[in-house]
């Protein structure tokens, strides 16, 4: 068996998690902590493939994926906090502007 | 002429244009944030300087005597074409601009102090002064370019201006439903003859290849045209009768005469303008100064006599029964400047400008009286709703009858001298034009004075509410000095006819080769019966005519009524006009509005309907379309996914 299937198996867990999380939950601070667990995942596979191929261009992924993620977190719970000051909720039904 | 007389007269011709533009400028520009109620000035300034500035031609050309009749003085080159003869800014003078110059910027400088008290209500300027005496002076503006111009093309330009001034000053009152439609009228009516006239002018190029008048009519009188080849009958002919088609719009002739008594709906003091010195006048003027191309198509002297002959009676016929004050004075124009074009059409162009010049005084003074008891009687002009004003308002009275007189033909004023004329020359190109002449004269004086008894004589009647008072001294001024000016004005044109003389240079080499088709005028001289026994004719039938309208309208004033019940029918076709309205009506107006019916059907249902259905395909596709933005987030994103899935396990498969 691949030495990788391992990391690869919890990168996937991590992300499927994520993403189920994503698209089933309505509450938009639970809908952002999922996109945290997707991000994880997918830094465990760059870590992961990085170590394989010997060459540290998935290292350096990683770090921007962190750095991305940390400013993500800062800006999106900036916007959840301003949208629940509009709408005094916190479930994402309540926007639903752009229905067609 | 020497060049130092040229000289003044370009001067002078520049200022006479200029002088009312600034007017008109600074009455408009200045007058609604700084002159407010004294944005009179201006336009009186303007008009006055033109007005000075025409005196001076007068004498000047006067002085330059007969053998230098006249100048032509370019002003400025457009350059359009290669030999820079077509297309110049220059002017004619010559006699016959000197006396429309005068006339024209003479009554419209009384016209315009005139209107200094009376578009004011109790002192106060009423809506739009500044407005009023911007188009008044813009109005002699352009009848001065038309006048002045020594090409077709600034006499067009004058044309269109004066014919857009008209439109304005009609329509000043532009709330009034009526007014905005008299404006419409006006406009539109006069279009149809300009379109006739512009053709004119094209053809008059495309034969002589200049517009230059000089050149023109020296063309016309040779017989050639531009190539050499000779002028044919037909071509003239064409020329002379698209020309009088311009004439017929502007001066209110028989077939488009339908806007002047409409234009009553303006302020009286823009009849008198109309009527007196600018716009209708300048058919008559276009005509006499055209006179090389009518002279040459005897078609065309048949056509303006008949025409001229047929108005003129025809519009005294309707002047007999119409009770609107200045109704009945429009008519009359249209009936006088019949007169005109009759004149005109007998190879008396020179009658007829002299006709136009007496006639400017007393029609202008009966507008500008009419217009006095509009402003004591509130607004009402109907001679059924006062009488007995002779009381209430003595100077309107006075120069009012002085007017009605002149008009009416009475011997020794100036209508007389200059109306008996054109008939003499009447009877001698046709016994039946001077017999319509003769009769249509006895009409007029009737009805001028059925209208003056009708106002101003019996017991003191004024509308009710109506505090009636005589007018201030800026209106009665101009009265006053257009009375003296009806009763006198007709004297330069009789006994040694210094009038005549004096325009005789300009349609003499015209004229001269006519002289063998038996007219009498200036190139057979008059036996002493047939030039005082008309005269005593006419004279008689005046007063006669004006007595009778004393015996129906003060001595026995339950007669009229008989009359009218007796002749219900004829009284009725006068009542409205011959149904020339009507006809027009039935005949352009309708199928002319069910063809924007049908139009407006079209553009609703097959265009609009064509758009519709060119637009059900995006609309329709996008019915289909917007079910897929649900607005929830977690919508969008499980689609991403499935698609994201479907491209991997197809990346994969494949």
């Amino acid at each position: 068996m691949n030495p990788l299937s391992g990391y690869i198996v919890v990168g996937a867990i991590l992300f499927a998690l994520g993403l189920v999380g994503f698209m089933s939950r309505r509450n938009l601070i639970v809908i952002f902590l999922s996109t945290e667990v997707m991000f994880q995942g997918v830094v465990i596979n760059a870590v992961a493939f990085s170590r394989l191929h010997e060459h540290l261009e998935g290292q350096v992924f990683a770090l921007f994926l962190l750095v991305i993620a940390a400013v993500e977190a800062g800006l999106a719970l900036g916007m959840v906090v301003l949208l629940y000051r509009r709408r005094g909720t916190l479930d994402a039904e309540a926007w639903s502007l752009m229905r067609g | 002429m020497s060049p130092e007389t040229i000289q003044t007269l370009k001067l002078c011709g520049i200022v006479i244009l200029l002088a009312p533009l600034a007017g008109a400028i600074l009455s408009g520009g200045l007058g609604p944030v700084w002159l407010k109620s004294r944005a009179h000035w201006p336009a009186i300034w303007g008009v006055g300087t033109a007005c000075v500035c025409a005196i001076i031609v007068l004498l000047t050309v006067h002085g330059a005597g007969a053998e230098h009749p006249s100048a032509s003085i370019p002003i400025y080159d457009w350059g359009l074409d290669a030999a820079g003869k077509a297309f110049l800014v220059d002017f004619l003078i010559d006699p016959l601009t000197a006396v429309m110059l005068v006339t024209v910027t003479f009554i419209s400088l009384l016209v315009v102090i005139y209107s200094r008290d009376y578009m004011r209500e109790h002192g106060h300027p009423e809506r739009g002064y500044e407005r009023f005496f911007a188009y008044l002076a813009l109005f002699v503006f352009a009848m001065c370019t038309l006048v002045l111009g020594g090409n077709f093309l600034l006499l067009y330009l004058g044309w269109e201006a004066v014919g857009l001034c008209s439109y304005l000053l009609i329509g000043f009152y532009y709330g009034r439903p009526a007014a905005a439609a008299a404006a419409k009228k006006a406009f539109l009516v006069n279009r149809v003859g300009d379109f006739g006239f512009g053709l004119g002018i094209l053809l008059i190029y495309l034969t002589f290849g200049t517009l230059e008048y000089g050149a023109v009519f020296d063309m016309v009188q040779q017989g050639v045209t531009a190539s050499g080849v000779a002028l044919s009958d037909g071509r003239v002919t064409a020329i002379a009768l698209l020309l009088l088609c311009g004439a017929c719009g502007k001066s209110a002739q028989l077939p488009l005469h339908v806007w002047l008594p409409d234009a009553m709906e303006g302020p009286s003091p823009v009849s008198a303008l109309i009527h007196a010195a600018t716009m209708v006048t300048a058919g008559v003027f276009m005509v006499a100064r055209c006179g090389a191309i009518f002279a040459s198509s005897e078609t065309a002297m048949t056509v303006v006599a008949s025409i001229g002959a047929v108005t003129a009676l025809f519009a005294a016929t309707i002047a007999l029964v119409q009770t609107d004050m200045k109704r009945i004075l429009a008519y009359s124009t249209i009936s006088q400047l019949g007169y005109m074009f009759l004149g005109a059409g007998v190879f008396a162009a020179d009658s007829a400008i002299f006709h136009l010049f007496t006639h400017a005084f007393f029609k202008a003074l009966l507008f500008l009286g009419a217009g006095s008891v509009m402003h004591a009687m509130g607004g009402v002009i109907d001679v059924r709703r006062f009488s007995g004003l002779r009381k209430v308002l003595p100077w309107t009275f006075i120069t009012f009858v002085v007017g009605s007189m002149a008009l009416a033909g009475v011997p020794g004023l100036s209508g007389f001298f200059s109306k008996d004329e054109i008939i003499h020359h009447a009877f001698s190109s046709h016994w039946l034009l001077g017999t319509i002449g003769l009769v249509t004269a006895a009409l007029t004086a009737f009805y001028t004075f059925r209208m003056v008894f009708l106002a101003f004589a019996g017991p003191v009647r004024v509308p009710e509410g109506v505090h009636a008072h005589e007018s201030g001294g800026w209106m009665l001024l101009p009265l006053v000095v257009l009375s003296v000016g009806a009763i006198l004005a007709g004297y330069v044109g009789v006994a040694s006819k210094p009038f005549h003389e004096f325009l005789a240079p300009v349609f003499a080499h015209t004229f001269a080769a006519h002289g063998a088709h038996g007219h009498g005028g200036w190139t057979v001289e008059p036996t002493f019966w047939e030039e005082y026994g008309l005269m005593f004719v006419s004279g008689a039938i005046a007063l006669a005519a004006i007595a009778v309208a004393y015996v129906l309208y003060v001595r026995q004033p339950w007669i009229p009524g008989v009359i009218r019940a007796t002749f219900e029918g004829a009284y009725r076709t006068l009542w409205n006009k011959w149904y020339v309205d009507e006809l027009y009506d039935a005949v352009i107006v309708s199928p002319a509005r069910q063809l924007g019916r049908i139009a407006v059907a079209l553009d609703d249902y097959l265009i609009d309907g064509l758009l519709w259905a060119i637009t059900a395909v995006p609309r329709g596709l996008a019915l289909v379309l917007r079910t897929m933005q649900g607005g929830v987030m977690q919508g969008y994103a499980l689609s991403m996914v499935a698609g994201i899935t479907i491209v991997l396990l197809l990346v994969y498969w494949l």
